[in-house]
């Protein structure tokens, strides 16, 4: 499916984003590696509507004003109501998976269900985002980089202008006041981890369960940390049916007939 | 170094069989299989008085040669009767099975057992892949992903779904967990380098078999190279080398018993399904191919008096590195009880006490 950019103003930002897709509107906040589609934003595409937004300062402009993740996440809620959206369903992936959170907790008004891919709001103690050569990237974020396409070459100076901008951002590995603040989150949240995932390793994956009152837990076997890159199948198939059914997406629908 | 004993049920028909598999149902005796679960009893009761520290259960199916078929349901019945030995399954074949159910199964047994289980997890041979009707290509990435997700139902605090390839769960959250924390020893069994890999990133032990010590040690020597890459060093009980013996008072005698012993296996596939699953199931050691050992019987590693099997155990140990070896007791050309029980006692009384220091 061919993805349309277009670009929003919000909060003083002009924001880029790619659409495409008709039905139930899908939010998707992208990792510290900025905006990069992949196979699993097609697969959503053919059930949602798919919007998935540059954050600012990911992409050519810098951003010098967001001090916080509170306030990144405050103007991604901005940019989805500046499109048009009061309700819709809400997916952050590592950095902003943590974005998401916030925004959830901030407006919940605006989402309708949230899901978290290999979410960075909580941390291993120093654990970094992966950097350097698009191979040493590949190694940190797929369990099968082999298997992979090669990643784009990285633009220093944009590398260095995201580098400066995450590490602003982020916030710390555990934060106290935000995981409290989970226990208070309304929206159901289904979190998933791949078993190989290097850079949020997949042991976290019960906090989150732990602290958010409506959450569902699911691994990715056998995918590294771009969970929806490496194995987008498995990966869309459970998040747009959690979107579709919500709590219920627990029932099984497969049949098993093998011969009538 | 500590020793195993594999139970292998030992069938004794009243009537001669085909050696075909699958054997005929209709051919099974039901006191012979009564005898079975019988004699079993027995054995590891004087076992464990011999001083064996394990004893083993596999699983195999469609003929009388190993009359286990469900591993944990025999282990249920067995550690029931024998209260210290501890219980190794080596093992349910994870690539038949419902992982989460193999993790209810084998924490259910761990607590009943009182902590002494052991899980040995299992691709398979070859032809077993026929008996519930898979795929002989996919029992590799079947028993990787079930291991794996064993491991996971075991360790999880919180309930979860599992996207797999071959599995999907939207639940998961056993309960009873196993009594031994976080789960029993377990070993990935295999010898080929997905094995190894698996065990090292798993921070679990590695079992191998029947292959000759130099041949075997490559496989343990790319675990524990694979261990070190994992930033860990498995123990000599983490390796478990198990293998036939053939022991006799003296080497003269070991070696009359081993003119008796068959090149066949004793319940042979038909040659056409042999050479098609030759040809579907690839394996290796430690990376390097070999073919599956299909209708051969199993080779016997440890042969002679007392004295030779203690050199060749020695020998086991520097070469595999190997803290376990888990025993198949042969007593080529004699279906005698008396004579099995006989070397049983020889292993216990002059074997034993001279191996617990290699």
């Amino acid at each position: 499916m061919a993805f349309n950019e277009a670009w929003v103003e919000a909060d003083g930002f002009r924001i880029r984003y790619q659409t495409a897709g008709e039905g139930p509107p899908l939010v998707h906040l992208h990792g510290a590696g900025g905006l990069r589609l992949n196979p699993a934003h097609d697969l959503l595409a053919r059930q949602f509507r798919v919007i998935a937004f540059e954050m600012p300062g990911f992409g050519a402009e810098e951003n010098q004003r967001t001090r916080d993740m509170a306030e990144l996440a405050a103007t991604m809620a901005k940019a989805a109501q500046a499109l048009g959206l009061d309700r819709f369903n809400l997916m952050g992936t590592s950095f902003g998976g943590r974005t998401a959170l916030f925004l959830a907790l901030q407006s919940p008004e605006l989402v309708r269900a949230l899901v978290l891919e290999a979410p960075a709001a909580i941390r291993p103690a120093g654990g970094q985002p992966p950097s350097g050569s698009p191979e040493a990237i590949a190694r940190r974020l797929y369990a099968h980089p082999e298997r992979m396409p090669p990643l784009p070459k990285v633009d220093p100076r944009l590398a260095m202008q995201i580098a400066v901008l995450t590490q602003r951002l982020r916030g710390p590995d555990r934060d106290a006041d935000l995981e409290a603040r989970l226990r208070g989150l309304t929206a159901p949240v289904l979190a998933v981890f791949g078993t190989r995932d290097s850079v949020i390793p997949p042991e976290l994956g019960h906090l989150y369960k732990d602290l958010i009152p409506d959450a569902h837990l699911v691994f990715v076997y056998d995918a590294g940390h771009a969970i929806a890159a490496e194995r987008p199948e498995a990966f869309v198939e459970v998040v747009s049916d959690f979107l579709e059914r919500e709590d219920a997406f627990v029932i099984s629908r497969v049949k098993t007939v093998i011969l009538p | 170094m500590k020793v195993s004993y594999f139970e292998t049920g030992r069938y004794q028909s009243p009537a001669d069989m085909p050696g075909v598999w699958p054997m005929p149902s209709g051919a099974y005796d039901s006191d012979a299989g009564s005898d079975v679960y019988r004699g079993m009893v027995e054995r590891i009761s004087f076992v464990e008085k011999l001083g064996f520290d394990w004893v083993s259960l596999s699983e195999h199916h469609y003929s009388p040669r190993i009359l286990t078929p469900s591993p944990p349901m025999a282990a249920a019945y067995l550690t029931s009767r024998v209260h210290k030995i501890k219980f190794a399954l080596l093992g349910p074949i994870v690539s038949h099975s419902n992982p989460v159910r193999l993790a209810e199964e084998l924490a259910m047994l761990d607590t009943m057992a009182g902590g002494r289980l052991v899980v040995g997890l299992l691709r398979g041979t070859t032809n077993e892949a026929l008996t519930y009707d898979l795929n002989p290509q996919e029992s590799r990435e079947r028993t990787d992903e079930g291991m794996e997700l064993i491991l996971k139902a075991w360790t999880e605090p919180q309930p979860f779904g599992w996207q797999g390839r071959h599995f999907r769960y939207r639940t998961v959250s056993v309960w009873p967990r196993p009594l031994q924390q976080p789960h029993p020893p377990t070993y990935a069994l295999g010898t080929s380098r997905e094995a190894g890999e698996f065990a090292a990133r798993n921070r679990i032990g590695l079992g191998v078999s029947y292959g000759p010590f130099e041949v075997m040690g490559k496989a343990t020597g790319y675990y524990r190279e694979r261990c070190a890459k994992f930033g860990w060093e498995p123990t000599a009980e983490q390796i478990i080398f198990r293998a036939n013996i053939v022991l006799a008072e003296t080497d003269a005698e070991a070696q009359r018993a081993m003119e008796a012993y068959p090149a066949r296996a004793p319940f042979a596939l038909g040659n056409g399904i042999a050479s098609a699953l030759l040809e579907l199931d690839s394996r290796n050691i430690a990376g390097e191919a070999r073919p599956a050992s299909i209708n051969r019987a199993l080779p016997i590693n440890f042969v002679g008096g007392p004295d030779t099997v203690v050199e060749q155990i020695r020998r086991c140990r520097e070469l595999t590195g190997a803290g376990i070896i888990d025993l198949g007791f042969n007593t080529p050309g004699t279906a005698d009880p008396k004579a099995h029980m006989a070397a049983l006692e020889l292993f216990g009384q002059k074997v034993l006490p001279r191996i617990r220091d290699i």
